[in-house]
């Protein structure tokens, strides 16, 4: 009160000095205009304070000049019109200099109140581009934030793959971090509103001290402000310090998220190394069996048909062992979520390099094919998708009747290519039309039972689909793959 | 003997089922178990035919390769129990004639290990044609027939199936044939490769399904029987 109230005794005071000059100085002389001195005063009143004591100035300058220099002296009464418009011009002219020195310098204190702003704003910006670890930053931006004129509190809380995590500000209860998650997840603030660059509150009752909730990009910022306390330039200021949050919340964000793919891809090699050594440990015993059983099967090696027969049968064995081994083992790599060599391929290529691996099991028996010269290329891999060929051919293979047929057929839409496998063997029970697929679940006694599960893993780890039918002629397996992204041009 | 074949193993069940199998088939055969006695092994005793395991302990296959490649002649036939076809690709790349894949039955290794010693034998052709199986390709002409049919290929066919042909019998990677036939800015893309022999295949009536001239390796390249 009396801070506001200083300007307006200063008004008065400087007229009466002022007057007491003008009064010295017409003792001795007779200068005319003296009441100009009285303009100094207002123009300095107003550059100084503003509007309100330039009036107050003139309007007692204009007081004390009527009663003391304006004939009749010692009246306010005025004699004759020209005191009268020298009294009114005196007021004119102070009321309107007062009024270009006040906006003058709002004008310029705003300016300044501005590059303050900037200045802080730079500041705390390089500090906190500068400081490696993005909470300190946050912290020092929160600092900054309560020294704004009504915020009392400014707490800022980082969204982490779901979970709400504070990250400065102090503390924030489990009731306001389920509020920060909601306004988040919703991507609605609560209470408050970005508008023309400041931050505006939105209260029901202007006594409410419940927090503030802004959602940002990878987090929310939690504020408490006082709406009554509040000034203009600060709320923009607040804007500014929300924006540089939100900037630095989502540069720790990319951070956690680098730091988490080299953790996946750390564990990725881990359990790439750990297959490897597994596969290695298997299948090196494997190895010297077969190495040993059937070196002892050639003519030098002097056995009996008999004891070559055995032997025959033990590689046979050893060779069931190791596809066995080699299924469990790429399985777990399907199930590793191992990457995928993807390429474009010809399917017609891919068929026949299977058929060609498998002429030992099909023993002369034809395939037909039914798939167009031009189909467009997959993008595969090439090895995991003749491992899907090979498997659903295999199995036509066996269930087909001896003289029966084995068809592979395939067509295109503009998104993917499907594929089919059919024989002419007995249908698949009903109920097992799903289950073949599952894993160690076999129609056969010696089957693993893993061949048409990973078949289907490969084809969903390709985005695709497959499916076991009953068609009037026999079983059909039917399978999706993508269609190669850039189609081939020649 | 047909043969001096050195063993790089370091089982040594492995070591004494190869040195039993392939004196059956008349072989020479001598076998150490890492990589450092295969160098010294091989300038002293000087192999046709090294099998060479990847998964040797201390100095590793590739290395051993690396090592082996400038002062051997010996054709290098790595053998690895890894289903991972980057390994036979890398080892191709490096300068092995072939791979297996382990296990293998000794008729299978036998096989291979005659067909990297017959075209050893071969190679000093210098002639100005090549042969293999019905197909022959006349490098003065560059002119090519299929079971005495003449065949029409672009530039680009003739010097994909000139190149396999200079080296039939052998899996030629991908890089390899992107690298000799396009130059090096085309490495990578390996559609190129799939596209051409598609090519080359319906002009030479060869079915990918029973083929009679290319071979895909899958993961590999391709292998022109020879």
């Amino acid at each position: 009160m009396l801070r506001r109230a200083a300007p307006y005794a200063v008004a008065i005071a400087g007229a009466v000095v002022v007057t007491i000059a003008i009064g010295l100085v017409s003792i001795r002389f007779q200068v005319p205009g003296l009441s100009a001195f009285y303009l100094l005063l207002v123009l300095w009143l107003g550059a100084t304070w503003g509007r309100g004591p330039a009036v107050a100035g003139s309007i007692a300058a204009f007081l004390l000049y009527d009663y003391y220099f304006v004939p009749p002296v010692g009246t306010f009464a005025v004699r004759g019109p020209s005191e009268l418009l020298e009294l009114v011009v005196l007021l004119a002219v102070a009321l309107v200099t007062g009024q270009l020195a006040g906006s003058l310098r709002r004008t310029q204190s705003a300016a300044e109140a501005l590059a303050a702003d900037e200045r802080a704003m730079y500041e705390l910006a390089t500090a906190a581009l500068r400081s490696p670890e993005v909470s300190v930053a946050l912290g020092l931006l929160s600092e900054r934030a309560v020294r704004l004129e009504g915020v009392t509190r400014f707490a800022l809380v980082a969204m982490d793959f779901g979970s709400a995590v504070p990250l400065a500000g102090g503390e924030v209860t489990a009731d306001e971090l389920r509020q920060a998650t909601w306004s988040y997840e919703n991507k609605r603030p609560i209470g408050v509103a970005l508008s023309d660059g400041a931050v505006r509150l939105m209260r029901t009752s202007p006594e409410s001290k419940e927090p503030a909730y802004m959602p940002l990009a990878s987090g929310v910022a939690v504020m408490t402000i006082d709406p009554v306390g509040s000034d203009p330039g600060d709320l923009r200021m607040l804007a500014a310090l929300v924006g540089l949050a939100d900037l630095l919340l989502d540069r720790r964000r990319a951070v956690l998220e680098a730091e988490r793919a080299r953790g996946f891809e750390a564990s990725d090699r881990l359990k790439a190394a750990i297959l490897s050594s597994l596969s290695h440990e298997l299948k090196s015993p494997i190895a010297s069996l077969r190495a040993g059983l059937t070196a002892l099967m050639a003519p030098q090696a002097g056995l009996e048909p008999e004891q070559r027969e055995l032997l025959g049968d033990l590689d046979g064995q050893a060779s069931r062992l190791d596809r066995l081994v080699g299924d469990m083992l790429a399985l777990s790599r399907l199930e590793a979520g191992m990457e995928l060599d993807r390429e474009p391929h010809r399917f017609a290529d891919l068929v026949g390099t299977a058929l060609h691996q498998l002429r030992p099991v099909l023993k002369g028996r034809e395939v037909t094919l039914e798939i167009a010269d031009d189909l467009p290329p997959v993008e595969v891999d090439e090895l995991q998708v003749g491992r899907v060929l090979t498997n659903l051919i295999e199995n036509a293979n066996e269930w087909a009747p001896a003289d029966g047929r084995i068809t592979v057929g395939a067509s295109t839409n503009e998104e993917r290519l499907t594929a089919w496998v059919e024989n002419d063997g007995p249908a698949i029970a009903p109920t097992d039309l799903d289950r073949v697929f599952e894993t160690f679940w076999s129609r056969r006694a010696r089957g693993s039972g893993l061949g048409l599960a990973i078949t289907k893993r490969v084809v969903e780890a390709h985005g695709g689909t497959i499916r076991a039918e009953n068609r009037r002629r026999g079983p059909r397996f039917t399978f999706t793959l993508p269609l190669a992204r850039i189609a081939a041009t020649r | 003997m047909s043969g001096r074949v050195l063993v790089v193993d370091d089982e040594v069940e492995m070591q004494r089922a190869l040195r039993t199998g392939l004196r059956y088939h008349d072989f020479e055969v001598r076998a150490v178990g890492t990589g450092e006695e295969a160098v010294r092994e091989s300038a002293a005793w000087r192999p046709d035919v090294i099998l060479l395991d990847l998964g040797l302990p201390g100095m590793d296959g590739f290395a051993t390769l690396r090592a082996l490649r400038p002062a051997t002649r010996a054709a290098v036939i790595v053998v690895s129990v890894m289903p991972g076809e980057k390994d036979k690709v890398r080892a191709l790349d490096a300068g092995a004639d072939d791979y297996v894949v382990k296990p293998f039955g000794t008729d299978e290794l036998v096989a291979r290990i005659r067909a990297v010693l017959r075209r050893q034998a071969d190679l000093p052709a210098g002639e100005p044609v090549i042969r293999a199986g019905d197909l022959e390709i006349d490098l003065a002409r560059r002119s090519v027939t299929a079971g005495g049919r003449s065949v029409k290929l672009t530039p680009t066919e003739y010097e994909l199936l000139r190149y396999l042909a200079l080296h039939a019998g052998k899996p030629v990677t991908h890089t390899t044939l992107l690298r000799q036939v396009w130059g090096e800015y085309a490495v990578g893309d390996k559609y190129n490769t799939r596209y051409v022999v598609a090519q080359i295949r319906k002009k030479l009536g060869d079915d990918p399904a029973n083929p009679r001239y290319i071979v895909n390796e899958p993961g590999v390249g391709y292998r022109l029987q020879a």
